[in-house]
């Protein structure tokens, strides 16, 4: 059931592209962030707290992409599975903004 | 705004994510120490910071391992859902759990990395290619409690995924580094996202460790593939010794360095 069975090689080709590039635009905008802040504007740090934001969002965004591969396949088991985790992420973000 | 602190933190974010490549281990267990005890930041502002760095850390380093068909994806998001509910709890106790308790759990996490980082871990599965997951319940249970610990001390818990998934689920060395990692992502954002909601992650000091982390991780892949390891694990157990003592010693309300006057 849990083997590394047939899942097609695509899924992980993106999701590690996901990860990957996402990453890398997190940092940017983050490093960006502080060079603004260096030249000593006031934008800076909002906007590296904007890459902050970015950090956080793309484990999100990966498990959001699992899950619609998952329904796509038609594997509702494991769509099910994604969305309980995606639920909970959301329950903690909402527990903290409250 | 003054700038010498911020590139402290990269410096040391930067270092620390360097050497932890090398030895395969996560870096994230060290950002708290160093923040508190040198940087002399609150501690819940240096688990706020880490967090954001063992996400960017994960995220980062999780493409090759997906390529090679390493991280196994299913049993992940199942994981996961034990992960981020431990992480959930963690973010309740976190306001509750006086300070002190923080220092002394996390001085027993350090031991506990110095033990894993002495013993060797052994194979339990059989051949690569061909494995299955075995006594998953007991793996979810264990996981919860890597989730938990997550939260509360802002590391990866991979020091606890690693052997929950060595020992109760029996997999490949690989496969169980590769997955963990791959989870360690979502664990901590999971928790990340209450702390960013709550306005309790300091971007001034998140945002130079979380960059200086992808670079050092960055680095660490292209460089220092080559560079014999048996000499800097030996460091790296002193290392966590040395932090674990000073820990301990911030548990009891001493602090040798920084603070104090």
């Amino acid at each position: 059931m849990i083997n590394q069975d047939e899942l097609p090689d695509q899924l992980e080709q993106q999701l590690g592209r996901l990860l990957h590039y996402g990453t890398l635009a997190a940092a940017a905008v983050v490093a960006a962030g502080l060079a603004i802040a260096f030249a000593s504007d006031a934008l800076g740090l909002p906007i590296a707290t904007a890459g902050i934001a970015l950090f956080i969002l793309l484990p999100v965004l990966r498990v959001a992409a699992m899950l619609i591969f998952f329904l796509r396949a038609r594997d509702y088991r494991y769509g099910a599975i994604a969305a309980l985790v995606l639920f909970i992420i959301l329950i903690s973000f909402f527990i903290g903004a409250r | 705004m003054q700038f010498g602190p911020e590139l402290w933190l990269f410096a040391a974010a930067l270092g620390t994510s360097l050497l932890g490549g090398v030895l395969g281990m996560a870096s994230g267990i060290f950002i708290v120490p160093l923040l508190t005890m040198f940087g002399r930041v609150d501690i819940h502002t240096a688990i706020g910071a880490s967090l954001i760095s063992v996400i960017a850390c994960s995220c980062g380093s999780a493409a090759p391992f997906l390529k090679q068909r390493l991280t196994n994806i299913r049993l992940a998001i199942l994981l996961e859902t034990a992960t981020t509910s431990g992480a959930l709890c963690g973010v309740f106790l976190a306001g509750l759990i006086p300070t002190e308790y923080l220092f002394f759990l996390f001085a027993l996490i350090l031991l506990l990395s110095a033990q894993q980082m002495l013993t060797r871990r052994k194979e339990s599965a059989p051949a690569q290619d061909s494995y299955a997951a075995r006594r998953v319940p007991l793996g979810m249970i264990l996981m919860y409690g890597a989730g938990l610990i997550s939260a509360l001390l802002g590391i990866g818990s991979g020091v606890l995924k690693i052997p929950a998934m060595d020992t109760a689920l029996r997999l490949p060395i690989k496969v169980s580094s590769a997955t963990s990692n791959f989870m360690i992502g979502v664990t901590a954002a999971a928790s990340a996202a209450a702390y960013f909601a709550r306005g309790e992650i300091a971007t001034s000091v998140a945002a130079p460790i979380a960059l200086g982390s992808v670079v050092g991780a960055v680095l660490g892949a292209r460089v220092l593939m080559g560079v014999p390891a048996p000499r800097l694990r030996v460091m790296f157990i002193g290392i966590l010794l040395l932090l674990a003592a000073q820990m301990l010693l911030a548990a009891f309300g001493i602090n040798l360095i920084g603070r104090g006057s």
